[in-house]
Order: C-alpha cells, then structure tokens, then sequence
C-alpha cells in the first residue's frame, strides 16, 4: 500500500471510533518525522562469546586463555588480527562488500554479569546503576511514534526496549493469528457500541483505546502485508522465521521503522563449543537470506540491521570447557550505506583486563544507540538516550 | 455493608468472591473486616519437592562443574513447579488477605534467584511477615540469601563496600527517591558489609568482612549494624507516608490521594504493624466511594486467578500456566527488574489487551465468544484452527452453576463486573440472548469491564 493510500484509509478507520483527545496528540504527529530508514534489532540472548565470533587469530594470549575452547581450524581471517568464526562465513560476503561494520568492545562502566540485569541495561540503555521502566525505541516512540505497528516485535510478548511511557510497540510472531482474534464479531460488536465520550482520562476508557489501537493495528498489518511469500529459501528455524516475516513486512512497506527479533541459547557455561557453532550458523545464513531477500526488493539500502548480545563472555575457559559471564562485546552493524565498514575499532588488549578477568570496554553501547538514532534515523537521541553521548562515524 | 461493597472488598483484599459465599458473609463492616484478618492468622509456607538437592554438599558443586550445571537446569525446572504452586495458592486460598499482601510484597520487596531452594524460602518469608511488623520485616529481608545475592550484598566488603542494596533500600524498600542523600547510602553500605549465607541459605554475617568503624547516617554517628540502619530509617516518617502510598495505590486507588495517604502514614508509623494499617483502609468509609470501586485495572496474576476462582479451570500442561503469565506480562518469581512491575496502565497494551479479552474464551470456551452474528466466524475458526487450541484446559462449569445458582442469568453482571459499565456496551449487552448463564459469563469476561476491580 502507498503512503496516500494509506494516510486515506488511517482517516476512515479513525473517524469510525470517537478518538479520546490524549490520542490526538499523537495524531499530530506526522509520519514524514519518523523518517523512511528503518532498522532491525536482533538481540542474540544468553550472551554470546564475542571472542570466539570475531576471533583474535593471531594472538597466544587468546589460545592460552583457552586451551581447550579457542578456534583452531577453519577460522575465516579477514585482517592479520582477526576472523570469523568458521560458521560465519554467508556473512563473508558481507564483509567483502563493506556491508557489514564490527564494533569492538562495546559496553558501559561498571557492567552487570546478570543475564536479565545487563538486559535491562542494553533494553533500557540505562547506566548500570539506574533502573528505568522504559525502553530505547519505546522512548523513540513516545516521540516520533503514531501507531503502535511503528515498532514491531517479532515475538508473543513485548520486550522492554519497546516499552515507552506513554506509548508502546506491538508484538507479534503470527500477525494472522493477532488478526483473526482482533476481528472476532464480539469484539467487533461492543466497540461499535462504544459510545461514551467521558471516558477517555480513566482507566476504562484507556482500555477501550487501547482496544481500537490493537484493532486497528492488526487490520493494517494483515491487510498491508503482501501475501505473495518471499522467493529467497531462509533456513528452517524459529530465527529465521522472524526475519522472513521481517522481510515481508518490510517489502510490504509497512509504516513500521523498528523491528526487533531475538536468538536465544547463548548462555554457554558448559561445552560450549557445538552450541555456539549451531547458533552462529543459525545467526548467519538466517541474516544472509535476509539481506539477500532485502535485496531483491530493493529495500536493503533503507534498512540497518542491528545485532548485539547483554555481555560478551570471560576470556578464559572454564573447567567445564565453556565460559563465564564476561563484559564488553563485539556489535555487528549491517546496512547498504556504512561509512566505515569491517572492523570500526581494533579488540580490546587481552592482556589488559579488568578485576574479573573480562575486555574492558571502550565504546558504550548506548553511543551506539545514539549514532543509529541521529545519523540513521535522523531524530534527535535527545530524551531517547538518557545521558548524551559522543556520535561514532560507522553511519 | 452492602453486597456491592463486600464484593469491592473482596476484590482488593483478596482475588473476588462468588455469590454463594457472599452470602454467607457476615452483614457489618466490622465483622467482614475481623473475618480477613481472622482467616489470615496462620501461616502455610509453600513447600514443593525439593529433594533433588538433598545430600549436595558445597564441594559437589565446586569440585564438579557438569554436576552443577545440572543443578541449575534442575533448580530452574523447580522455580516452574513454585511458580505454579504459588498460583494454585492464590485459587481460593484459606488466608485469602494474607496471600494478596505476600503478592503485594513481592511486587515491593523485589527479588529474583534461579537457586529455587533461596528463591522458596525468599517467598515464604514474604508470607511470614506479611501481616506482621514492618521494621522485623526489612530486617529479615536484608538477611535473605536471595536478596543478598539479587543485590550484590555478597560482594559487600569492608575493603571494597557495594552500594546496590543500600541504595535500593532506601530508594525502593523504605524511603523513596530523593529521600537521602548518597553520603547516605555509602555509609549504609558499610553497615551492611560482611552480610553473607551458608550453603543452605541461612544468614551468616563473616565478620572479617565487617566494617566496624565509625559511620555517620542521617545526622548520627555510631558504629552502626544493618539493623541499627534500618532502626534510623524507620524513625524517618516519609518511610511511614511512602509505603502508605503505595498500599493506597494498589488497595485503594491508582490515583493518589495525599490526604487519605496522611492519614494511613499516620496510623502506620505509631508501630509499624501492616495489619493495623491494613484495618485501617478496609475500615475506612472512603474505601468502599463510588471513585475506587472498579477504579483499578487488574494485575495479569489478579486477572488470572480470578477467572480460575469463577470457573474453575484444571491445566493439562502446567507450563500453560507459565505461557499464559508470560503472555500477559508477569511472570511469578521472575520480575522485570528491582523496581518491579510497573503496574496499572502499564499492564495494557495492544497484544495484552487482546490476549487478555480472548483468554476466557480461550480457557473455558474453545475460544469461542457466543455472539449474535457468530455461525459463520464460528464455522471459519474452527476449520482454520482443526480442532487444535494454545491451551489445554477442562473448565468446571459445574462448580460455576453451583456457585452461582442463586443469580439470574440477566444480572450475572453485577457480580462480574465490579465498576460502572461504559453506556454504549451495556446497550450491547442488553440485546444479547441470556438463555446461557455459561455464554453469558464467557461475554462478560470478554469486556474490557473486566479488566478492572
């Protein structure tokens, strides 16, 4: 659906429901200021161990800390210094292409070892100190959002991250399922009855918005979405799942600028070795059909795509050949534009670290956050980033 | 007391009531109040099967990492068994207030441990002194083990002090932000150092690890102990009006009223005791005001026990108790963060608001919302979905009909539904056919009405 099109049938849909006065507020708003670049978030959970993704190949510090755990053997190298982990290699191309942009030891001071702790953290973009009950693109929202399908999720349940103070994302990881129950005749029924127009500042008829909005919400989403399936063949996995839907969506063009998924099971105590080797590859060719279908439609030079993990994991192995909770982590960053692809910074000193034994950061995440925010979304990071930040030049 | 206030009661202090058992009810405010707090003297600590760690000593774990890894798959395993005897708890529990105060706490005293043995007793001692005295309370809290590790206090040194549970004691548990200064919390901090538990979760404070110097704390200087900490704070009366506020909040009103809110802290910080301030808000005229009845939205775990608690619901899979929480946004036993869950309108948003109006349907009905023009929607599911349902469930329509045969059909809504019904839908619900006391009911727990208590 173009963009006329829809802003026509948004007026229809809007002028069936009396639309309480807090809601108009948004309506103000125009979609022109959220922009056209959109972004995609993948959040791999567990933490993974950025040392054995992105592999310091050529340093004795990396094999002695690992005796048992480092790559040896089919490490895809890219520099002197570093390379892939062997299942990494769809994204090679990539790479090769300057597409894809690694940030190294992203973090924030005093990290959290705590898997839901860190997530917080990362979700909220918090300092490490401070609890916050809203999220990065829910605060975007709250700003420059419209509709709840601006931020989607691909998931049953929404994260924090799209959680804002006033205004939320959507979640869903079957929008025909969201769509068949939000059009069932009883509900259809009682808000074509709604008629009170005192409701609006009471819990009551926030929850009757709220309704509508869901409603409305699902209708555009299955009604704007292409049925005709991607001719790109994705892997078959439940990750891979969410960005093919990501990608119909997008090629649909939904008027939805984030999009989040997530990969979990990187929590890598124990044999560490055959988990994360199968959750890489389930990363990388998952990505990699991704951009290809992207491609294809000519909407990958609109889009970032944004993968970051809570922690990277300790340096050295435990007795259980896997790892421990560590700190600073490696950030991919892909997208058609990038200003500075492949390696943005050089690994962290694997001789310098901190009391725990973890790589100490040198980039905060949420100047990450902040970049992505101003030079590609091109809204101001301000009251969306807490604490200002120093912009990175990787976009 | 009229039924409607019973009912409002009822809802606030516990999880509703069905008609049968409000009849029952003695008729005076003062005998409903002393019947809560009568039945919620006892306490039943929860107490699952936990022998999988019986004989494991610390050098087990120690010595052998695979052997703890599969302790911690285990435990986590158990923490879904607490969860859900945690929730069969709350249908219909014997100490009704006492249960809904440990919810409260537990949304207040914020904790998370994947150590089910730590995150157990944590919960028990949140029922233990539920009712009871305030200063015992946050004292035995910050001897938790679960907390001691949710909040670093472990890690608190005399050479190297940790701030997070200083902090959040009185940022969170006691005070409020902005409250104290945070001078303030370095020096609590140091009172708490040495905190520590043995293997078995017992508190133990390792004396090397003590600061026993000197600390000056709101204005007085001594050498402090942790309890010393939280005899100071307590004397602070904004500990008093804070919690008031937050009782008031989730028992009375989400909007505050600061001078209902005085009056409460008045009353609480003579001794502190939960249950006479709890006394004092049941008893009080402006608890049962049109503007507080159905004033409230309901928490996903009041939401959910309380449709369990009208038609009673067994669960073929257990983890489609956890689905559902997950679904809904709260999960027993595994907070957002220390802060906790937000609450009130935070509860709702586009996906919960449609998970919550279709889950009755969902659990007792096949998914199925009777309405005027439903045989063709109806047809339409039925072949898309072939028979097949997110849950598992046998509802017990039986128990409902006995409960509630002494409604009529036409008025069920006033024992579902506890505030005023917007004017539009209950036009709507007029020209429903009520030959069903069943579907009627499946209607009702349909309505965003519902949400609220």
């Amino acid at each position: 659906m173009d963009r006329r099109k829809f802003i026509k049938n948004s007026a229809l849909a809007s002028s069936l429901f009396f639309v309480p006065n807090f809601v108009k507020a948004f309506e103000s708003v125009t979609t022109e200021r959220l922009g056209y670049k959109r972004l995609v978030i993948v959040q791999l959970a567990g933490g993974n161990d950025g040392l054995n993704t992105i592999i310091p190949h050529n340093n004795d510090l990396y094999y002695n800390a690992r005796p048992r755990l480092a790559i040896t053997e089919d490490i895809i190298k890219l520099t002197d210094d570093l390379g892939f982990h062997p299942s990494l290699s769809p994204l090679r191309s990539l790479f090769d292409n300057g597409e894809l942009s690694i940030i190294n030891n992203v973090g924030y001071p005093n990290p959290v070892r705590s898997h839901f702790r860190s997530m917080d953290i990362w979700q909220t973009a918090s300092g490490s100190d401070e609890y916050l009950q809203s999220g990065w693109i829910g605060r975007y929202l709250d700003q420059h959002g419209k509709k709840p399908y601006n931020a989607m999720e691909m998931d049953e349940q929404l994260s924090l991250a799209m959680k804002g103070e006033h205004f939320n994302g959507i979640a869903t990881n079957d929008y025909k399922v969201l769509y068949n129950t939000a059009k069932d005749p009883y509900f259809k029924n009682v808000l074509h009855h709604y008629n009170d127009t005192h409701l609006s500042e009471h819990n009551l008829g926030y929850l009757y918005q709220t309704m509508i909005e869901a409603k409305s919400s699902a209708k555009y989403i299955f009604e704007s979405t292409k049925v005709k399936s991607s001719q790109e063949s994705y892997p078959q996995n439940g990750f891979s799942k969410q960005l093919r839907n990501v990608a119909q969506f997008i090629n649909s063009g939904l008027d939805t600028k984030v999009f989040y998924t997530s990969l979990g099971g990187f929590d890598t105590h124990a044999n560490q070795d055959n988990k994360q080797t199968r959750l890489l590859s389930q990363y990388a060719e998952s990505v990699s059909a991704f951009v290809k279908d992207l491609k294809q439609n000519g909407t990958f030079e609109d889009t970032l795509i944004l993968t970051f993990s809570e922690f990277g994991r300790r340096v050295k192995q435990n007795a259980a050949n896997g790892t421990d909770h560590g700190s600073a982590n490696n950030v991919f960053v892909i997208g058609k534009s990038l200003k500075k692809a492949g390696f943005y910074n050089n690994l962290a000193s694997l001789s310098d670290l901190d009391a725990n034994g973890d790589l100490k950061y040198n980039i905060d995440f949420r100047a990450v956050y902040a970049t992505i925010l101003s030079q590609w979304m091109n809204v101001s990071a301000e009251g969306i980033i807490p604490v200002e930040q120093k912009l990175l030049d990787f976009v | 007391m009229t039924p409607r206030e019973s009912q409002h009661l009822y809802w606030r202090a516990g999880f509703g009531i069905n008609p049968t058992a409000l009849k029952t009810l003695p008729k005076n405010r003062t005998q409903v109040v002393a019947k809560l707090f009568a039945d919620s003297k006892v306490v039943t600590p929860i107490s699952i099967d936990l022998s999988f760690m019986d004989g494991v000593t610390i050098r087990d774990i120690r010595d052998n990492p695979k052997f703890a890894q599969e302790l911690r798959v285990k435990s986590r395993k158990k923490l879904a068994v607490l969860n859900t005897a945690w929730i069969n708890r709350l249908v219909l529990p014997k100490e009704l207030l006492r249960e809904k105060m440990t919810l409260f706490w537990a949304n207040h005293f914020v904790c998370k441990d994947n150590h089910v043995v730590f995150a157990q007793k944590f919960n028990n001692t949140l029922r233990i002194h539920a009712l009871g005295d305030f200063k015992t309370y946050v004292k035995a809290i910050s001897k938790e083990a679960a907390m001691l590790k949710y909040l670093n206090g472990k890690q608190n040194r005399k050479n190297q002090p940790n701030e997070n549970f200083a902090r959040e004691l009185m940022e969170l548990f006691t005070l409020g932000e902005g409250n104290y200064s945070e001078k303030d919390i370095k020096e609590s901090a140091r009172a708490f150092t040495g905190y520590n538990h043995d293997f078995d979760g017992n508190f133990k404070i390792r004396v090397k690890q003590h600061d026993d110097g000197l600390k000056t704390f709101f204005g007085k200087t001594g050498n402090f102990s942790g309890d010393d900490i939280i005899d100071i704070i307590l004397k602070d009366k904004q500990c008093a009006t804070y919690i008031s506020s937050k009782v008031y909040r989730y028992f009375v009103n989400p909007k505050p009223n600061k001078q209902r809110i005085d009056a409460m802290a008045e009353v609480f910080f003579k001794d502190y005791n939960i249950e006479n301030l709890m006394r004092f808000v049941f008893m009080s005229d402006w608890f049962y005001d049109e503007e507080n009845i159905g004033a409230k939205i309901k928490s996903p775990i009041e939401y959910l026990v309380g449709i369990v608690n009208t038609v009673p619901v067994e669960f073929e899979r257990e983890k489609d108790i956890l689905r559902i929480q997950k679904v809904l946004g709260q999960t027993l036993l595994d907070p957002p963060n220390v802060a906790g869950w937000k609450g009130d309108k935070a509860w709702i948003d586009a996906n919960t608001i449609m998970v919550r109006l279709k889950l009755p349907s969902i659990m007792l009905n096949n998914a199925f919302i009777a309405s005027n023009e439903n045989d063709e929607f109806r047809k339409q599911f039925f072949k898309k979905k072939k028979g097949k349902f997110p849950f598992k469930t046998q509802p017990n329509w039986e128990r409902f009909s006995e409960n509630f045969k002494i409604v009529e059909t036409d008025t069920l809504q006033n024992y579902m539904i506890q505030g005023p019904i917007n004017d539009g839908t209950a036009d709507y619900l007029e020209i429903l056919n009520k030959s069903s006391k069943q579907d009627y009911c499946i209607q009702l727990m349909s309505l965003p009405e519902y949400q609220m208590c």
